[in-house]
């Protein structure tokens, strides 16, 4: 954005508003006072020139003659001009120059120009009308009043002057300064745009609400990168897992072209194409499952559930699997008391059926599987335990990801969809899967957290475990 | 010759399903609208439908349904349903459906789901034993002998062999076994059931000398007297 445009940012804008606000109160104010110090000083005079007026009307006019005469000796710069005239307007007696003025109201105060005086100041006078004819006139020269008034005024429009330059100067600051950020932050979006994503916008270390926007975007930004990532990464195990059972079955159907004769080889090598297809879509199947659990819909077939039930059901399916790796599997829970929640059954067993499966997978020959309900604090659960080779922590966010296979299952069978499931199924009821941090082995959780503290986190556990086989 | 009627608006599917259900020994008759298949469902008597989910013309599958439903008519009605709207297969079941099986399908499973229901609904009121050559199972007292030798066996065992003896000489899929005797729906296949079943064999023969259940196309299962 360039600088000719800051007019149209919007902080110049708002410095300018209220600039102009505070101009027009400043503009109110300062009317109101010199409006109120101007009436001030006129009625002090005016005060003084009404107690003059009843001490004038008292007195004889022949005396007037002389108390005028000797006021005027003590006034040598005029600023109180008295004056007396004849009825037909002579001057008499007085410093006041000339002749009698004009009188618009005898005993009010009214303001007059003393002309003949120098500069022709203006004055405030009262006039008396005694019924001989004479006239009686006593001014209070205002030409220093005015002064102070003009004085005023000009410092009150020098300080307006100052403070609009101030302000403008202000505003023109404020707005540079965010016509700048906006600048690197455009900076940074259109980078993103074009393509690099690891892109993050600038972020300063004050707090104000322009970085809270900006953390919050970043964060988006991390997570868009994360599924990019992640869709890449799926991209690509795709090709590669399917490029191997296709290889495969390609292979066979070519043996069978070059070598089967009898209707038996080549119904063989049918047989065999149709296990690698059936492989083949059963791993997109799969992974269309779990899309449609991740994106939620299945909650029509929620219903109560005790998962202590669906973990016994899931050991039980795999007692005779483990029984021939020669692997205990044994179910510990510290209570007979349900976990009861709302779920799909069948989901739920399936991704404990899942973890269970890994476990036994992992496990070397003799080895032990241990699948515990626990219930504390933190909330309720499952929890599979094994003394195979565990999983590393760098490697426990990856192995909920799509056709990961960890390196101590490269060379095991298993599509890497397993624990994407379980993950997909347990994000579907409000469950997480955890890796807690074992000695040896591997543990995984599916666990509920509690929303609030209710009655079952209190439950002591009790030390009696049951023990389901051996 | 069992008469199915199949109801699929998509022509090639239709075609797949009525070669392979002709193999399997049916006769079948094909509707490719909702209407169509009403009309021919009142019509006719058949020993199962086969009903595609969704449906072109007015007349989508589960309102064709509850229409067969409340026409008085009970044929069992297998429903086929796309593998995105597995939601649907409890809404499925509460409009009256008898099976669920969701797209893609192996046609096994399609022919042996559909031989369940039928013999579900030709099987008499209440039985009080099964029997398969010498093999023999108790239904009041839960007990199974074979050759009048008892065998023991687990209680899922004996659920297993239940199931299988009440469609002995029919196949059985792994999905149907795991759900008559686990009560769990699995859309994902799974060789687990194998040890189980490879265990029961075991139990009821030991010798290995007169295998009964018997494997099938790697998909199912058939319990068949020996020879």
């Amino acid at each position: 954005m360039r600088l000719t445009e800051l007019h149209r940012t919007t902080s110049f804008r708002l410095a300018t508003l209220f600039l102009a606000m505070f101009g027009f109160a400043s503009i109110l104010l300062f009317g109101y006072l010199y409006v109120e110090i101007t009436g001030f000083e006129t009625e002090r005079v005016d005060e003084w020139l009404r107690r003059e007026h009843a001490q004038l009307i008292r007195e004889h006019p022949d005396d007037l003659v002389a108390r005028f005469e000797n006021q005027n000796k003590y006034d040598p710069h005029t600023q109180r001009p008295f004056g007396l005239f004849d009825a037909s307007g002579h001057h008499l007696a007085g410093g006041y120059p000339g002749d009698r003025p004009v009188i618009p109201a005898f005993d009010t105060p009214f303001t007059l120009r003393l002309h003949g005086l120098q500069h022709n100041p203006p004055g405030r006078c009262i006039a008396a009308h005694f019924t001989d004819g004479r006239v009686a006139i006593q001014c209070q020269n205002t030409r220093e009043l005015d002064h102070f008034d003009e004085e005023l005024v000009h410092a009150l429009l020098s300080a307006a002057v100052l403070t609009l330059v101030a302000g403008l100067l202000g505003a023109a600051l404020i707005g540079v300064g965010s016509v700048r950020r906006l600048d690197a932050v455009t900076a940074s979006i259109k980078e993103i745009v074009a393509g690099n994503l690891s892109q993050r916008l600038p972020m300063r270390s004050k707090q104000d609400d322009l970085d809270r926007l900006v953390r919050v975007v970043n964060g988006m930004l991390d997570e868009i990168e994360r599924l990019m990532r992640e869709v890449k990464g799926v991209c690509d195990a795709i090709a590669h897992d399917l490029r191997t059972p296709l290889t495969r079955l390609i292979a066979g159907l070519e043996r069978a072209q070059r070598r089967a004769t009898t209707k038996e080889e080549y119904r063989a090598a049918l047989d065999h194409t149709i296990v690698e297809a059936g492989g083949m879509l059963r791993t997109f199947n799969a992974l269309l499952r779990i899309s449609e659990i991740e994106s939620g819909v299945r909650r029509e077939s929620f219903e109560p559930v005790d998962l202590a039930a669906v973990a016994m059901d899931a050991v039980e399916l795999y007692e005779p699997a483990a029984e021939d790796k020669d692997i205990s599997l044994v179910l510990e829970r510290s209570s007979p008391e349900p976990y009861p929640m709302h779920g799909d059954p069948s989901l739920l067993f399936e991704a404990l059926a899942n973890l269970v499966e890994n476990a036994i997978k992992f496990a070397p020959p003799e080895g032990h599987v241990c699948v515990r309900l626990f219930s504390d604090a933190s909330g309720f659960g499952v929890s599979i335990r094994d003394d195979g080779p565990g999983i590393s922590v760098e490697e426990r966010q990856a192995v909920l990801g799509r056709f990961y296979r960890g390196e101590a299952s490269r060379h095991t069978p298993g599509n890497g969809l397993g624990l994407s499931l379980a993950n997909a199924v347990a994000a579907m009821h409000g469950m997480e899967i955890r890796f807690p941090d074992v000695e040896s082995g591997c543990e995984v959780q599916l666990a509920k957290p509690h929303e609030s503290t209710d009655a079952r986190s209190n439950r002591r556990e009790a030390a009696s475990s049951l023990t389901v086989t051996s | 010759m069992p008469n199915v009627l199949v109801i699929e608006d998509d022509a090639q599917t239709l075609d797949e399903i009525v070669e392979a259900l002709t193999d399997h020994g049916c006769a079948v008759d094909t509707a490719q609208t909702g209407r169509e298949g009403l009309m021919l469902a009142i019509a006719n008597a058949y020993d199962a439908i086969v009903l595609d989910r969704m449906l072109p013309g007015g007349l989508e599958g589960l309102g064709m349904l509850a229409s067969l439903r409340s026409a008085g008519v009970v044929t069992p009605v297998l429903i086929l349903s796309a593998l995105s709207a597995v939601d649907e297969r409890v809404r499925g079941l509460r409009a009256g459906g008898d099976d669920y099986l969701t797209k893609p399908f192996e046609f096994i499973e399609l022919t042996a789901r559909l031989d369940a229901l039928m013999r579900r609904r030709d099987a008499p009121p209440s039985v009080q034993e099964y029997r398969a050559g010498p093999l023999q199972l108790d239904l009041l007292k839960r007990e199974v002998t074979c050759a009048g030798r008892p065998v023991a066996l687990l209680p899922r065992e004996y659920r297993l062999l239940e199931y299988l003896m009440q469609n002995q000489g029919q196949v059985v899929s792994r999905t149907m076994l795991f759900e008559a005797v686990w009560d769990y729906r699995l859309d994902e296949r799974t060789n687990v059931i194998d040890v189980h079943i490879s265990r029961l064999r075991k139990k009821l023969d030991p010798a290995g000398s007169m295998p009964m259940i018997h494997t099938v196309r790697g998909s199912g299962y058939l319990l068949r007297a020996p020879d």
